[in-house]
């Protein structure tokens, strides 16, 4: 008896309503993913194909994981627009050493050098955001100047000629799945589970949703900061070296714009910009709906420029869905 | 009130519903001219829901409004307000970064001669006259944002009068008013009233309602309990229809006053220009009551001694030796915890659920190698809201669907949950409803039964001198006095702190409970 005190049991006919409404306001973008599959693979007969499947995780696999780290910051109500200089930076000094033949040095050096480079990056950021106290998106819009500019200033030529044991990071297969996919899976995976289950992204989440409160609950609210710029840059630091062994070759361009496309991807999967709120499966899907109707959208031999309207007016669709969705409870 | 002609508003047969929740039930209300209406309820009652209709914030109610006998479709607050109905809300609804007479005027802009253009001096000179009805010492072309939450009530107000309405709906108008500038508003209110407005007066305060209202309805779960004339009415019948059970008490104060050593001492803690060399201790097993009008510092103060703000000087002593507090962690450590005046900004993360909510503090404590325990997360969170009574939908409801009073209670739970030795309550039962607030207090009861220490901020009298075994008053940022409960009274109390002598009490009967 005692133990059902605090919890309301009548289910009435609203109820049950408003729980369909709540699944639906929930789940819907998974629907939404589902039913533009569909969609595409009526019109266009070789898109349900696995090959074009696998193309779609393939072509996501860069802009998914630094759509990952993005998630992140937005989490913690803050914003990174650095992300895609970071991985310009990580690429370029990554192909300086795939250049060489593989000898121990060269091949940690081409692998752990440009993680290690966005982490830096990504740790001034945070350090600027969190003890600096300067909103985060003058600070990231800062670095993403300064980022791309030391990138050109280093090396405004491509490099071209990387080594073939370098090339196979992004363009090998482990069975029938390409190892950047492999790459994003393990960020999937390792993201939700820090997000989920430990305390640090408890802590993301608690910041996000009313940081003030967060500090009265004894959370070091600089430490989660720092932590989320961090990842953020380190995530782009390995979407650099995916980037670079999949083009097979090192731009001081790459990446451009890529921050906004992983702000859309976060936001169509229904994250909020202030904070608090948005899960890593939403992210992918988010992600993987725009790089659907991109490549769907090719397949049927839409002119670019209108691909880019369609694009456009889905995101704003979507987000504009999910705010009436909200109010309605 | 005799009244014999058709009542200037008729609501019958009102429904809102948002959602699932069905907020108002079918009430029917009729306000009459040069009356007072009050409109007292639980949280969640359904008053402000019933009024924001009236005022035309939700066109898709159900049920019929007749305006002076002529029925109506109220669609819009614009609306509403060409029909002379204006409402002053609860939640302040200013722009800070716009002046006094620029808020007042919002919308309603003062046109100039000149097309298109407003004329800035007529709606100051007119924003100065209300503010004087008021007796508000507030400057019109001052901004908003630089004015105390206090101030900024006052223009509000203001802002309703300057409608010249004759409904004019007051939601909680004297929440984090001083007595003195709550004795001003009932004068206007009383001028109104000569002038044949029409006044619904929400409150949580009882002994407001009472002191200002003709006749007073109550509603209860979004259904209309009663309406009679408040000299009918009689505070335990009141409460009674509110909570529609009888409260055996609802100040309960059971512990043994038996205090033990001093767990929290004090020294001389300043923090200009909030508050300045305070000094006190706080005994193991005691409540000690800080009473003060807002303003007086009493907020400050706690969030200084939690580590939330930094003091200029002043020492800390936690069981006799000397500790510095840097921020809300170091405090948890020493064994402090803070149940902080506003829940939404101070309290809650709003986009958690209830069992992120009451671990958050803790969460060190239920992890491992940095993974959170989440069966023993879910345990804590069962027996918080079974041992406080929390009432929750479902345990992963976000707190930001659940009510002001079981809101509160999760925050008070989360704070229990880090066990501490020293608990500072700050205002811990405003804006919640009667019950509530009755259970908050029989669990501060029993914490001081169990031997914790325990601050109580308050600006509550009957709170303050139900509940504390010491009482200490500030005002104006020092402690101004020092009180065993058995020789305080009420009056000593409410004289000392709004810094009236003793023998000058007077005007302050009536309406100070």
């Amino acid at each position: 008896m005692k133990s059902k005190v605090g919890f309301t049991e009548t289910l009435t006919e609203q109820k049950r309503i408003s729980t369909a409404f709540i699944a639906l306001r929930e789940y819907g973008i998974y629907f939404a993913l589902a039913f533009l599959v569909l969609i595409f693979s009526i019109v266009t007969p070789n898109f349900a194909a696995m090959k074009n499947l696998i193309l779609i995780l393939l072509q996501v696999s860069v802009t998914g994981i630094i759509s990952i780290g993005m998630l992140f910051v937005i989490l913690s109500a803050g914003i990174d627009l650095s992300v895609g200089s970071i991985l310009a930076v990580a690429g370029m000094i990554s192909g300086v050493y795939a250049q060489q033949d593989p000898s121990p040095t060269t091949v940690l050096m081409a692998l752990g050098i440009p993680i290690a480079i966005g982490l830096l990056c990504g740790l001034f950021n945070g350090a600027l955001v969190s003890w600096g106290k300067i909103p985060a998106l003058i600070v990231t819009l800062g670095t993403m100047y300064a980022y791309r500019g030391y990138v050109i200033w280093y090396r405004v030529n491509p490099i071209y000629n990387l080594q073939p044991w370098y090339r196979v990071i992004g363009q090998e297969k482990i069975g029938p799945i390409p190892i950047p996919v492999v790459f994003l899976l393990v960020v999937v995976i390792v993201a939700s589970i820090i997000l989920n289950l430990t305390r640090f992204g408890r802590h993301v989440y608690a910041v996000g949703g009313n940081q003030e409160a967060a500090r009265a609950a004894g959370i070091n609210v600089n430490f989660v900061k720092l932590g989320v710029y961090t990842i953020s840059g380190l995530l782009c630091g390995l979407a650099g070296l995916v980037f670079t062994a999949r083009l097979g070759a090192a731009q001081a361009i790459s990446g451009t714009g890529y921050e906004l496309i992983a702000i859309a991807s976060v936001v169509v999967g229904g994250a909020s910009l202030f904070g608090g709120r948005g899960t890593v499966g939403k992210t992918m899907v988010g992600a993987l709906i725009i790089q659907v109707l991109q490549s769907g959208l090719v397949m049927l031999n839409v002119p670019s420029p209108i691909q880019q309207i369609v694009i456009g007016m889905i995101i704003i669709g979507a987000v504009g869905l999910d705010t009436v969705m909200r109010k309605e409870i | 009130m005799e009244n014999k002609t058709t009542p200037i508003v008729r609501m019958q047969n009102i429904s809102k519903r948002f959602g699932g929740v069905q907020a108002v039930n079918h009430v029917d209300l009729d306000i009459s001219q040069g009356e007072v209406h009050g409109l007292v309820g639980e949280n969640g009652a359904g008053k402000s829901t019933l009024m924001r209709v009236l005022a035309g914030f939700y066109p898709d109610y159900e049920g019929e409004v007749s305006i002076r006998g002529q029925l109506e479709r109220l669609s819009s607050p614009k609306q509403a307000m060409g029909m002379g109905i204006a409402m002053v809300h609860q939640e302040l609804s200013l722009v800070p970064e716009l002046t006094v007479a620029e808020n007042i005027f919002l919308g309603r802009e003062q046109k100039s001669r000149v097309p298109g253009f407003i004329d800035r001096k007529r709606a100051e000179v007119l924003a100065e006259q209300l503010l004087s009805e008021l007796e508000a010492d507030i400057s019109s072309t001052e901004k908003i944002a630089y004015l105390s939450v206090a101030k900024q009530q006052l223009v509000e107000i203001a802002k309703g009068i300057s409608m010249r309405s004759e409904v004019l709906i007051l939601d909680e108008p004297t929440s984090s008013l001083t007595a003195p500038e709550i004795k001003d508003l009932f004068k206007i209110i009383g001028t109104l009233k000569e002038r044949g407005t029409a006044i619904v007066y929400i409150s949580h305060k009882l002994s407001e309602v009472f002191e200002i209202a003709d006749r007073i309805t109550v509603l209860r779960d979004g259904i209309k309990v009663e309406t009679k004339a408040a000299s009918q009415w009689d505070e335990s019948s009141l409460v009674r229809a509110m909570v529609g059970r009888e409260l055996a008490s609802l100040f309960s104060s059971s512990h043994s006053y038996a205090p033990g050593e001093a767990v929290l001492e004090v020294k001389g803690l300043t923090r200009l220009p909030h508050f300045e060399d305070v000094t006190f201790k706080v005994y193991k097993g005691e409540v000690l009551g800080i009473y003060g009008l807002v303003g007086a510092g009493r907020t400050d103060l706690a969030e200084s001694i939690f580590g939330l703000t930094a003091s200029d000087s002043g020492e800390l002593y936690i069981d006799g030796s000397p500790v510095r507090i840097r921020s809300p962690r170091d405090a948890i450590a020493d064994g402090i915890a803070l149940v902080p005046e506003d829940r939404r900004t101070l309290g809650l993360i709003s986009s958690l659920d209830a069992r992120k909510n009451l671990s958050l503090p803790i969460l060190r404590l239920l992890s491992s190698w940095g993974f959170v325990k989440q069966k023993e997360e879910l345990e804590l969170a069962k027996e918080s809201i079974q041992t406080l009574e929390i009432r929750v939908p479902a345990i992963k409801a976000l707190v930001s669907t659940l009510s002001g009073g079981n809101q509160q209670k999760v925050v008070l739970g989360k704070w229990l949950n880090t066990d501490p030795e020293i608990l500072i309550l700050d205002d811990p039962t405003k804006g919640i409803d009667v019950g509530a607030k009755a259970e908050i207090r029989r669990i501060v009861d029993n914490l001081a039964g169990e031997g914790k220490a325990v601050i109580l901020i308050s600006s509550e009298l009957p709170e303050i001198l139900g509940m504390s075994d010491r009482v200490l008053v500030m005002r104006e940022g020092r402690i101004v006095g020092e009180y065993d409960r058995d020789m305080c009274s009420d009056e000593i109390l409410g004289a000392l702190a709004a810094g009236i002598s003793i023998g000058n009490l007077n005007g302050l009967n009536g309406w100070q409970e």
